[in-house]
């Protein structure tokens, strides 16, 4: 499971169960929801329930996992029951089993073996006109996603002016960054936000994402319905690139959509009435992981027409082609002549030269703690050198030399002595064995962030697993 | 300030299993297959599979399949289908051609279907025109003349493809992307480290007695095992001493399923969980494996058998032509004296061994000095 998805992932979970059992009705979304949002221990059980004609009891299941998988195994459940697709049922007292969600089992079998008339998967068009070519969708997508990165960090860089890259973005786009906390206006100015750091140095397929848990926390608002919403984006995710679908067998709500999704550069039509649409890659790639591997790997689709796509510098190209070397004098390297990604880089470096394919600096001191300032974290400037590292450095482990590394760290700690944490303190347990149950259970759902055995107190960012793992406790004790 | 030790340096904690090639070997015998039919025909067995490598599919979006029919007189590739073998030079001459096998066919005439996730087709579309194009290139005479299958070349096939796409998936292929043989020159020593793809080969085994075939499954086994790569056995008919000894000797599944009809559900529990997965599974082995081998000479399994001492071949009987080993070429005599009981000096030793503390009066009146080495002359 990718960054990317996790955080869709977050999303989907805190959904009531009738938003679940109705986007299951689709098959493209029950797969999409396997392929992309479980982990994978969980699509392992998930298959194994699939064709099995009765429930499965915990037992079983736990006789199936070694021990040292245990807990893995809690937390595919969790995860499994959080999204509804498995539910437990207490079949005699202390003995519980697991079954699929009827919708979810019966749409991700007509998934796998293609059948039934649910259409889910787009009505592919009998084009008429001249088919638009791959390249060119890339392009579009490309242009347009840029636009959008340029206008966020353009303005607080001080490049806005020297280019027109940043400046045809749409009305609704401006919207929706300055609603996602994403930018901030003051004075007609633009100045980009920590989440919109956190944004902007993500990779494509998170940003898509994010930008999309925006779009869908937004929707309501514009009288569109969630449920639809997710289940169109989803099918978007099993689309195939460089193909023309019809809009006949999209509701009312995705119509709309297709025209806010054609601003993002995520669909691409040749005219707002037209009756066709087409997915741009970043729409292709939303249900599958992004970065190197889909790009230069596996199946054709993305073979041929990668190489030819990536060209110069650019946010897309970059994921699979990196640019940057830093050697461990700190001196920065980036071979591009993208304003965006130069844009990026400012952000925390202390660029001194620009050559047509080049652009070179430092590292400093100064840069590091005013992007600190500006509310990046070091992890996310570390994460976004080493995945945008040029290939000769992605030869070293690990791939930045150690010394800039610590040295970045050191920098922003230097500003940082506290760390805040949301979360609940659990305390007043009635006996040992109660909180030490407890707290095997939050340590393996990952949630604990602080104990103290004396006092028997714990403390957790998470509630809801643990508040029903309590009651279940409970009932199963009485 | 434990936050900034340098031993965490790897930020990208990358979590995500790493994509998985699934290589399916499946045995397409017609005669086993039509001896199996009353309980499960092999269409049937054929869609289950799809829907097994859908599922594999779905499992991870990297997850790549590769499926080989070994049939009684060839091994065909079913998916993905061979580009025309005619030796096609691009005109840059640096491009490697080997990329090509890795692409799916780019057949017009993969239907549209709105109700299927269109990868799914192209693939199901694929396996099922290959494999009715093998079925109708089988004439008669070639089922006639052999009736086991050609599982050793299959298991080859499936084992350069799975080291192929080891290299394409490394970090560092990209990169050498322009010269894939410097590439293959320093693979082992490189690779090895970052390979970011893990393989298994499944093979649905239906035909029985593969002994014919030692030398070259054997081979096959010891380079799987070498690359770490495991191989599933499904064997839904028949008994083989060959298929026990692949599974167990890479770390695979072995399953002998008492309902064939119930193919799906083995299939989805027990062969489906990639290596990521099956670290914390439980996974179904065999209990005991025959290790027995089989001679080179005759392709018989053997309990009792000669080695070379040279080349370590196998031979049931020490007739051989003229006294050369069959393998090597080295001469190799037996004195008469030996013949007569040549397995029994290993067997005397042990009960020697074992004796020689509590019991120097051993039968024999052989001297505890010549036990060691033989030396009659």
């Amino acid at each position: 499971m990718s960054a990317s998805s996790s955080q869709a992932l977050e999303y989907l979970e805190l959904l009531p169960a009738q938003t679940h059992r109705k986007l299951y009705e689709q098959p493209s979304t029950a797969l999409a929801v396997f392929r992309c949002m479980l982990p994978h221990l969980a699509k392992t059980i998930v298959m194994a329930m699939l064709y099995m004609p009765g429930p499965f009891s915990a037992s079983d299941l736990d006789a199936w996992f070694r021990h040292d998988g245990k807990r893995d195994k809690d937390k595919a459940i969790s995860v499994l029951e959080q999204l509804h697709v498995i539910t437990a049922r207490l079949e005699a007292p202390r003995h519980y089993s697991y079954k699929l969600t009827e919708g979810f089992g019966r749409s991700l079998r007509q998934a796998l073996t293609g059948s039934g008339t649910h259409r889910s998967f787009g009505v592919p068009a009998q084009s008429t006109e001249e088919r638009v070519s791959t390249d060119f969708l890339d392009d579009y997508a490309q242009k347009q996603w840029e636009n959008m990165l340029f206008y966020m960090v353009g303005s607080t860089v001080g490049l806005a002016a020297t280019n027109a890259l940043g400046q045809d973005v749409g009305e609704g786009t401006k919207t929706l960054l300055r609603v996602g906390d994403f930018v901030k206006v003051t004075h007609g100015r633009v100045t980009i936000t920590r989440t919109g750091f956190t944004f902007v140095l993500q990779e494509a397929n998170a940003q898509v994402w994010s930008l999309l848990i925006v779009y869908l926390n937004y929707a309501p608002k514009l009288g569109m319905s969630e449920t639809d919403v997710l289940s169109f984006l989803f099918m978007l995710g099993s689309l195939e690139l460089g193909q023309e679908y019809s809009i006949s067998t999209l509701s009312q709500t995705q119509v709309q959509m297709l025209e806010d999704l054609s601003a993002f550069g995520i669909v691409y039509r040749s005219s707002k009435t037209s009756s066709t649409f087409y997915p741009t890659r970043l729409a292709t790639t939303l249900t599958s992981d992004s970065g190197a591997l889909s790009f230069s790997t596996s199946n054709a689709k993305s073979d041929s027409e990668d190489l030819t796509s990536s060209g110069t510098g650019a946010t897309r190209g970059s994921a699979s082609k990196g640019y940057i070397i830093i050697e461990t004098n700190y001196r920065l390297y980036a071979y591009t002549s993208s304003l965006l990604q130069i844009a990026v880089l400012s952000l925390f470096t202390n660029l001194t030269t620009r050559f047509p394919n080049l652009v070179s600096g430092k590292l400093t001191k100064q840069s590091i703690t005013r992007a600190v300032k500006l509310g990046i974290s070091s992890s996310q400037i570390l994460s976004y050198l080493t995945s945008n590292a040029h290939p000769q450095m992605q030869k070293n482990t690990p791939v930045l030399p150690p010394t800039v590394m610590d040295q970045i760290r050191l920098w922003e700690y230097e500003g940082e002595r506290v760390e805040p944490t949301n979360g609940y303190l659990m305390k007043e347990f009635s006996n040992d064995h109660e909180y030490k149950d407890l707290v095997a259970y939050a340590e393996s759902l990952g949630v604990l962030i602080w104990k103290n055995d004396g006092k028997r107190m714990l403390f957790v960012d998470r509630l809801e697993q643990i508040s029903l793992y309590m009651s279940k406790k409970k009932s199963r004790s009485e | 300030m434990n936050a900034i030790d340098g031993t965490d340096r790897q930020i990208k904690a990358d979590d995500r299993p790493p994509p998985s090639l699934l290589a399916i070997v499946l045995d397409t015998n017609p005669h086993a297959w039509a001896h199996l039919s009353s309980v499960l025909p092999l269409s049937a067995a054929i869609s289950n599979l799809l829907v097994f490598i859908n599922a594999h599919l779905a499992s991870g979006n990297a997850n790549e399949i590769a499926v080989i029919a070994s049939h009684t007189h060839k091994a065909e590739w079913l998916y993905p289908t061979p580009k025309d073998n005619l030796p096609r030079r691009r005109p840059n001459g640096a491009a490697n051609g080997d990329i090509e096998i890795n692409g799916l066919p780019k057949e017009p005439s993969v239907p549209e279907n709105p109700n299927k996730y269109r990868q799914f087709a192209v693939l199901e579309n694929a396996i099922l025109s290959n494999f009715s194009k093998l079925l109708d290139s089988t004439t008669e005479r070639d089922l006639a003349s052999t009736p086991t299958t050609q599982v050793g070349g299959a298991l080859s096939l499936a084992l350069s493809y799975v080291a192929k796409s080891t290299l394409l998936h490394s970090p560092v292929d990209s990169l050498a992307g322009d010269n894939p043989l410097s590439a293959l020159a320093d693979s082992e020593t490189v690779h090895t480290a970052r390979v970011s793809l893990t393989s298994r080969i499944l093979i649905v085994s239906v035909s029985g007695d593969l002994a014919n075939q030692y030398i070259p499954v054997m081979n096959s086994i010891f380079a799987a095992q070498r690359k770490r790569i495991p191989i599933d056995i499904l064997k839904l008919a028949g008994d083989t001493v060959l298929l026990q000894q692949a599974s167990d000797a890479t770390g695979g599944v072995y399953m002998k399923p008492e309902r064939p009809e119930g193919l799906l559900q083995y299939l989805m529990m027990a062969f489906l969980p990639d290596s990521t997965a099956r670290r914390s599974l439980i996974m179904p082995s065999t209990s005991g494996v025959d290790f027995r081998a089989a001679c080179f000479c005759h392709r018989k399994v053997v309990d009792i058998g000669f080695v070379c001492s040279v080349c370590l071949s196998i031979f049931c009987t020490p007739d051989l032509p003229s006294n050369l080993c069959l393998t090597c070429g080295s001469y190799l005599s037996l004195r008469s004296a030996q013949i007569a009981t040549p397995a029994l000096i290993p067997r005397k030793k042990k009960k020697k061994k074992r004796a020689g503390g509590t019991d120097s009066a051993t039968p024999g009146g052989n001297t505890p000095a010549g036990s060691g080495t033989p030396m009659h002359a």
